[in-house]
């Protein structure tokens, strides 16, 4: 089974995030509130209730190098919570949006934060020492809509955004002062000496929203998806991209996750992960779900022996259970979040991953057991 | 509905189920289901619509319904294919555009509302489809980030149905907050409208929905000819107990 662990922790849950060591999860339960688990033997208990928002929190991450917890919520405010004892602490983040907030990640370094916007603006905020708080810079007048989701680039200045008006962009976010002198030149070459907010590259080609932008490990491609049911992958950022788009026959997916640099995983409306891999030459598609009830549609050419006479054997009567193919899975509603969990001990290659959706459930996934992944993790 | 459509012309939809499980979607004139050539030249005039669009499964339709195009796509299915089919493709259309995310106003500060009846941001609404039988009966339904409002024209062959589908319709509307998707008001050129929105996929369970709209459709058109039947059988009683006096 490649869900090692199921945990509802409430009706619905927005978004959750994991601390650095995997022990606690930060999540919101769709409302204003974000609650801590922690786990004591197995169980989960709810050991601190973060309020401060008044409206739903649409955005949690919990910093990996420092154990802050950064969020952001429809009322336009965004706090960093720092633990102190066993309180968290909350300051105010001066986001100067007058529209909801929607998204927000660390930089990779966990010195800066991003927060994409209903106010079609995205905010790159930083700490200022001598203020004693987080002030934001804005990257204005560069979007059509609401900025959906964001993500950073390892090399901590470059950040990748999606937006309801169905283009992905990515900008330059370098600030003085916080990134010490000049990065130094990586895959994506000299974009890096682009001064704040400039942008390196639009992506136009969805014509329907696009949603959950992610980098590959690397940094050399990114992933993100449309809500026509496609999925599309950009290798060589910068002046002349290439890009890949692959087209499901499924529901349209939310957010995506890469693996390693030739396998992501999808998650979106058919409460059912799907893994995309690329083959030697570098081409994407689609390999099948992860879920096992539903690895009867798995594509023959890459499912292992089993999975291809399960394929077989149920490829008759999957039409005629087309209707209620929602049920009987791990998740019975929308997955809209998808977050890394755990790599394998003696090397960095990660394993496992966790979901949440709005059935209100926390799946654990792993990927060790999965033999037919192995070769492109 | 399209102008240029005439009743000679209508077009009959056959879903054929293959025996490999794939539906396949076979268009042609309710009379002459051959000539591929008239089928093309039709096909081409509503827009190429079941060119691009399949019945099929589990095929999202929300492909083709890209935003910032007003005009509706438009499925015609004849008045010889059943109800069924009819709800099926409702059903399908359905689910596919029952793909809703909370997502807050970008116009008005700390507002969330649906963005289906706001129409505040035009590339916040998907193509709005309209799903017929026949000129009496159709289903309209648009599609928003956030929420989706399907509208229902019922069946009304005559006068008496027309009175009892609008009291009964209008009787339901009353008490709309008992049914929660149900809306005050039907949209204009329609009997009944329901109004979906991200709350109510959040608390329900999408299949269950769907299943309710379509099992809302199938008891409709029951129930209008069980009130007819009750109304002819009452009148003829009363006529009949009126004219005894005379005898």
């Amino acid at each position: 089974m490649a869900a090692i662990a199921v945990n509802q922790f409430a009706e619905c849950v927005t978004c959750h995030a994991w601390s650095p060591d995997h022990s606690m999860i930060a999540l919101c339960p769709n409302n204003h509130e974000v609650h801590i688990y922690k786990s004591i033997e197995e169980n989960w208990e709810r050991i601190h209730v973060l309020q401060k928002h008044d409206q739903i929190v649409a955005g949690i991450d919990w910093s990996k190098s420092s154990n802050r917890i950064v969020t952001v919520s429809h009322d336009r405010n965004s706090y960093v919570w720092n633990q102190e004892g066993s309180v968290w602490v909350p300051t105010l983040v001066i986001l100067r949006l007058n529209r909801a907030a929607l998204c927000v990640q660390w930089s990779p370094k966990g010195n800066k934060f991003a927060v994409g916007s209903g106010a079609k603006t995205v905010c790159i905020c930083y700490y200022e020492q001598e203020n004693n708080w987080w002030v934001s810079k804005l990257i204005r007048k560069k979007h059509d809509s609401s900025v959906t989701s964001v993500a950073w680039h390892p090399n901590n200045v470059l950040i990748a955004t999606t937006s309801t008006d169905g283009k992905c962009r990515v900008f330059s976010t370098f600030i003085k002062g916080v990134d010490a002198g000049k990065p130094r030149k990586s895959g994506s070459g000299s974009s890096l000496d682009a001064k704040f907010g400039e942008q390196i590259v639009q992506l136009d080609l969805s014509f329907c929203w696009a949603f959950g932008v992610k980098w590959s490990p690397s940094g050399n491609s990114l992933a993100y998806v449309g809500h026509n049911s496609m999925i599309y992958f950009v290798d060589h950022i910068g002046p002349s991209p290439s890009a890949q788009s692959v087209v499901l026959r499924d529901l349209p997916l939310r957010d995506v996750m890469f693996v390693s640099e030739k396998l992501v995983i999808g998650v979106g409306y058919d409460c059912n992960p799907m893994v995309f891999a690329a083959d030697g030459i570098g081409s994407w598609s689609f390999v099948r779900f992860l879920d096992e009830k539903k690895s009867a549609s798995s594509s023959a050419r890459y499912g292992s022996q089993l999975t291809e006479a399960f394929g077989k054997f149920y490829g008759s009567s999957k039409q005629g259970t087309s209707n209620d193919k929602t049920r009987g899975g791990v998740h019975d509603n929308c997955i809209n979040c998808i977050v890394p969990f755990k790599t394998s001990s003696g090397s960095n290659k990660m394993t496992s991953f966790s979901t949440s959706g709005l059935d209100g459930k926390v799946v654990i996934w792993d990927l060790k057991n999965q033999e037919d992944l192995l070769e492109y993790m | 509905m399209d102008s240029s459509f005439n009743d000679d012309e209508h077009m009959s939809v056959i879903m054929k189920r293959g025996s490999q499980g794939s539906s396949m979607v076979s268009v042609g004139r309710a009379e002459d289901c051959s000539g591929n050539i008239a089928i093309l030249r039709s096909l081409v005039r509503i827009r190429q619509l079941f060119l691009n669009v399949k019945l099929k499964g589990e095929n999202p339709l929300l492909t083709q319904l890209d935003p910032l195009s007003s005009t509706p796509f438009l499925f015609v299915l004849s008045m010889a294919s059943s109800l069924r089919l009819y709800l099926t493709c409702i059903r399908n259309t359905l689910e596919a555009a029952m793909c809703l995310q909370n997502f807050p106003c970008q116009e008005v500060e700390r507002h969330n509302k649906p963005e289906v009846e706001m129409k505040t941001s035009l590339e916040l609404l998907l193509n709005p489809v309209v799903i017929c039988r026949n000129e009496a009966e159709k289903c309209l339904i648009e599609t928003s980030i956030n929420s989706l409002r399907i509208s229902l024209k019922v069946k009304q062959a005559d006068e008496l149905e027309n009175i009892l589908t609008k009291k009964f319709l209008r009787f339901l509307s009353m008490r709309a907050e008992a049914f929660q998707v149900l809306r005050r008001k039907p949209v204009q050129g329609y009997d009944i409208s329901f109004l979906i929105t991200n709350y109510h996929c959040e608390e329900m369970q999408k299949h269950k929905l769907i299943d309710f709209i379509v099992q809302f459709m199938e008891d409709i058109d029951k129930e209008i000819s069980e009130l007819k039947l009750s109304m002819n059988t009452r009148g003829r009683l009363v006529a009949t107990e009126f004219l005894k006096q005379f005898i």
